[in-house]
C-alpha cells in the first residue's frame, strides 16, 4: 500500500519551526509563519521572511539546529514596479530530508527505510521557502550561503547570472547558462531587458497580430 | 607525470547532450574536472514570462526531451498551486499513469544511451524495443509521440481512450516480463559488471548537501522519495514500494545507479497497473473532453504577490518550479518563473565524483547519473 506523511505530525512540525524561530530570532525583524499549499494535498511549508543581513546566520542556523540538509532551489526576482523596500527579492526553497549515510553492521550497510506514517517532530520531512528583501539599488547584493550547502554554489552562480543579484562571500562566481563573453552587467531576467523577435521591441503573445501597435505598422513578423 | 587539460566534449558520445567537460589528467588519472554548461540556454524562464498560464506547458514540455510528460506536470502542480486549483480524483489517477508511463520510457532511454558507453548494445536495441510500447501508449493518451502537451491546469483536457486500459495491462504486462531479459544479460555480462562496479562511489549525505535527489540518492540505500515525503497526487492510494538499493561501505557505485532505475521501472509499472484497477469511475468508461469529472475549474490570473510552488518527483531527481503572479501584466502572465532543474546540480556532482578515477570510467560515472541537458540549460 501506499504511504504518506502524517499531515497532522506535518503542521506540528511545521509549528514547531515557527515557534523555535520566534524564541532564537527574537528582536529581529525575521518573521517565521506556517503557510499552505492551495491545491491538493493543504500540505503545511515554514516561510520565513528574513532581513538581508541576517541570511547567513540563519542559514547556518537552519542547517546545523534545525537539520535543513538539502537546498533546493535559489533564485532571484526583479520587481521592476514594487515598493522602493522590495525592488529585487532572493527566495530561497530548502528541504529538510533527513537523509543519513547507511549505518554499516558486520561490513554490511543497512538500508535506511523510513516508516513516513509514524515520522513526527524533527523527522518529519519539511518545505522552506525563505524570502529576502532587497530595497532598491543598482547593485544589489546578499550574503552567499555556499558554505553552507554545497548546492547553493551553482544556484548562487544561476541567479548570478541570469538576474544579477550579487552573492557576497561566493567563490568563483562566473557565468553558467550564459556565454562566457557576455558583457559585464548584462543579467535577461531583470525586468528592463524585453524579449525581442527580429524588429520587435516586445514580442507580443499574440500571434495573428491582433494586438499590435500602430508603430509597428508595415514591420513583418 | 606533466598534467594536463583535456575537453570532453561539447560533441562526445559521454555527454549525452551539448555541453563540455575539462578534465585534468595525470597519465590515466583524472585529477580535476570543470563542468561547462549552457550550451543549449533557450531562455525558456523569460519566454514564459509573456505567457498565458495555459501556454507555459508546450515549453515545459521540451525542457526534456526524454522525460516530457513528467516536467509537464511539474508545472502543472505550481500552477495550481498559484492559482489555487481543485483536481477531480479520476484526473489525478489519469495523470499518474500519463507520469509513470513516461518515467519508464526515460529510464529505459537512459539504460539504452548508458549500456552502448559501456560496450553493450545489445541493451540500446532492447530497450528502445520496449520504449516503443510505452511511446504508442502515450501516444494514445497525448496525441503525439515526444512532446504531449497532455495536462491541462485543473485536470486533464482528454479522458483515456476507448481500449487503452486493455492494451496497457497487456503491455505493461510483456514489459514486465522483457524487463527481466535486460536485466538478466546485463547482469551476467562480465563488460557490464566490470565497467559499472566500484566505480563513482557517492554517498547519500554528501549527494544531498550537493542538491543531488531521487534515483542517485535512492542508490545510497534511503528510501527518501518526493511522493511520500511531501505527498501529491494519489501516489498514496496505490500499491507501490521505493526502489532502495544496497550500497557498499563506500557508497553508491555506478551498478547500484542502474539497479534502483530498473527496480523504480518496475514499481512505476505495477503502480499504472494498479491505478487502472482503481480508478473512480473505471478504467473502461470514457468521459467527453471538458468533463467535470476529468476537469476541474480553474481561474485564469493570478492575485497581486501570490506565488506558487511544487516539489515534483521528476525521473531524474526533484524538479520544482516556482511562480511568482502580480506585476505589470496584471496577472495574466507569471511575473517570475523560475525551474529548479535536477540535473543542474548533479552534472557539477558527477564531475567531482570522478576525481581519482580513469579516464575511461568517465562515461560509466557520468552515463550513470543520467543526465539530460535540455532541463539542465533551460
Amino acid at each position: 500500500m501506499g504511504m504518506k506523511t502524517r499531515a497532522e505530525y506535518a503542521e506540528e512540525s511545521a509549528q514547531q519551526v515557527v515557534d523555535a524561530a520566534a524564541t532564537r530570532w527574537q528582536g529581529t525583524s525575521l518573521v517565521a509563519e506556517v503557510r499552505n499549499h492551495k491545491s491538493g494535498m493543504a500540505r503545511p511549508y515554514v516561510f520565513i521572511d528574513c532581513p538581508r543581513l541576517h541570511w547567513r546566520a540563519v542559514a547556518k542556523w537552519l542547517r546545523f539546529e534545525m537539520g535543513v540538509d538539502h537546498c533546493s532551489m535559489i533564485t532571484g526576482i526583479h520587481w521592476a514596479e514594487g515598493p522602493a523596500e522590495k525592488k529585487w527579492e532572493v527566495v530561497a526553497h530548502l528541504m529538510r530530508m533527513n537523509v543519513i549515510n547507511p549505518p554499516v553492521k558486520s561490513g554490511w550497510t543497512e538500508q535506511v527505510i523510513r516508516d513516513p506514517s509514524i515520522l513526527q517532530d524533527n523527522d518529519v520531512p519539511m518545505e522552506f521557502e525563505i524570502s529576502i528583501s532587497i530595497p532598491d539599488t543598482t547593485t544589489p547584493s546578499v550574503q552567499s550561503v555556499q558554505e553552507v550547502w554545497m548546492g547553493a554554489d551553482w544556484n548562487e552562480k544561476e541567479t548570478w547570472d541570469l538576474v544579477g543579484i550579487d552573492f557576497e562571500g561566493h567563490e568563483g562566481m562566473r557565468r553558467v547558462l550564459q556565454p562566457h563573453d557576455t558583457p559585464v552587467g548584462f543579467h535577461p531576467l531583470q525586468k528592463q531587458h524585453m524579449i525581442r523577435y527580429h524588429d520587435y521591441e516586445i514580442m507580443y503573445d499574440d500571434p495573428q497580430g491582433f494586438g499590435r501597435k500602430p508603430v509597428d505598422e508595415g514591420k513583418v513578423k | 607525470m606533466a598534467e594536463m587539460w583535456i575537453s570532453m566534449g561539447p560533441q562526445h558520445p559521454m555527454t549525452h547532450g551539448l555541453w563540455t567537460l575539462k578534465v585534468k589528467v595525470d597519465g590515466e588519472t583524472v585529477v580535476d574536472t570543470i563542468p561547462d554548461l549552457g550550451y543549449i540556454h533557450r531562455g525558456v524562464e523569460k519566454i514564459c514570462e509573456s505567457r498565458d498560464f495555459t501556454k507555459i506547458t508546450t515549453y515545459c514540455d521540451r525542457l526534456c526531451y526524454a522525460s516530457a510528460n513528467t516536467w509537464a506536470h511539474s508545472y502543472i502542480y505550481a500552477a495550481e498551486d498559484l492559482l489555487g486549483v481543485e483536481v477531480p480524483e479520476r484526473a489525478e489517477y489519469i495523470r499518474v499513469i500519463a507520469v509513470e508511463l513516461q518515467r519508464i520510457a526515460s529510464h529505459l532511454i537512459w539504460l539504452g544511451a548508458f549500456c552502448p558507453d559501456i560496450g553493450n548494445l545489445t541493451a540500446f536495441v532492447w530497450c528502445l524495443r520496449e520504449r516503443e510500447m510505452m511511446m504508442d501508449l502515450l501516444q494514445e493518451l497525448g496525441g503525439s509521440r515526444m512532446h504531449y502537451n497532455f495536462p491541462r491546469i485543473g485536470g486533464v483536457k482528454r479522458d483515456l481512450p476507448i481500449g487503452f486500459a486493455m492494451r496497457a495491462r497487456a503491455k505493461l504486462n510483456l514489459f514486465l516480463n522483457r524487463i527481466q531479459e535486460t536485466e538478466q544479460m546485463l547482469d551476467e555480462s562480465t563488460v557490464f559488471l566490470v565497467r559499472t562496479q566500484g566505480v563513482g562511489y557517492a554517498k547519500p549525505e554528501e549527494m544531498v548537501n550537493w542538491g543531488v535527489t531521487g534515483p542517485n540518492v535512492r542508490a545510497g540505500g534511503v528510501n527518501y522519495d518526493v511522493r511520500w515525503a511531501h505527498p501529491y497526487s494519489v501516489y498514496d492510494e496505490l500499491d507501490w514500494n521505493v526502489s532502495v538499493e544496497r550500497p557498499s561501505i563506500k557508497g553508491a557505485d555506478s551498478y547500484d545507479r542502474y539497479r534502483v532505475r530498473v527496480d523504480e521501472m518496475r514499481e512505476s509499472a505495477k503502480m499504472c497497473l494498479d491505478a487502472l484497477d482503481k480508478m473512480p469511475g473505471g478504467a473502461e468508461t470514457h468521459y467527453t473532453e471538458g468533463d467535470p469529472m476529468i476537469l476541474g475549474k480553474s481561474k485564469q490570473r493570478a492575485e497581486e504577490g501570490q506565488t506558487g510552488f511544487h516539489h515534483f518527483e521528476d525521473s531524474r531527481g526533484e524538479s520544482m518550479f516556482y511562480l511568482a503572479g502580480g506585476g505589470e501584466q496584471r496577472g495574466k502572465h507569471p511575473y517570475r518563473i523560475s525551474i529548479r532543474s535536477p540535473m543542474f546540480l548533479t552534472i557539477p556532482y558527477a564531475a567531482k565524483c570522478m576525481i581519482g578515477y580513469k579516464i575511461a570510467d568517465i562515461p560509466a560515472i557520468m552515463g550513470s547519473f543520467d543526465p539530460c541537458i535540455g532541463e539542465t540549460d533551460r
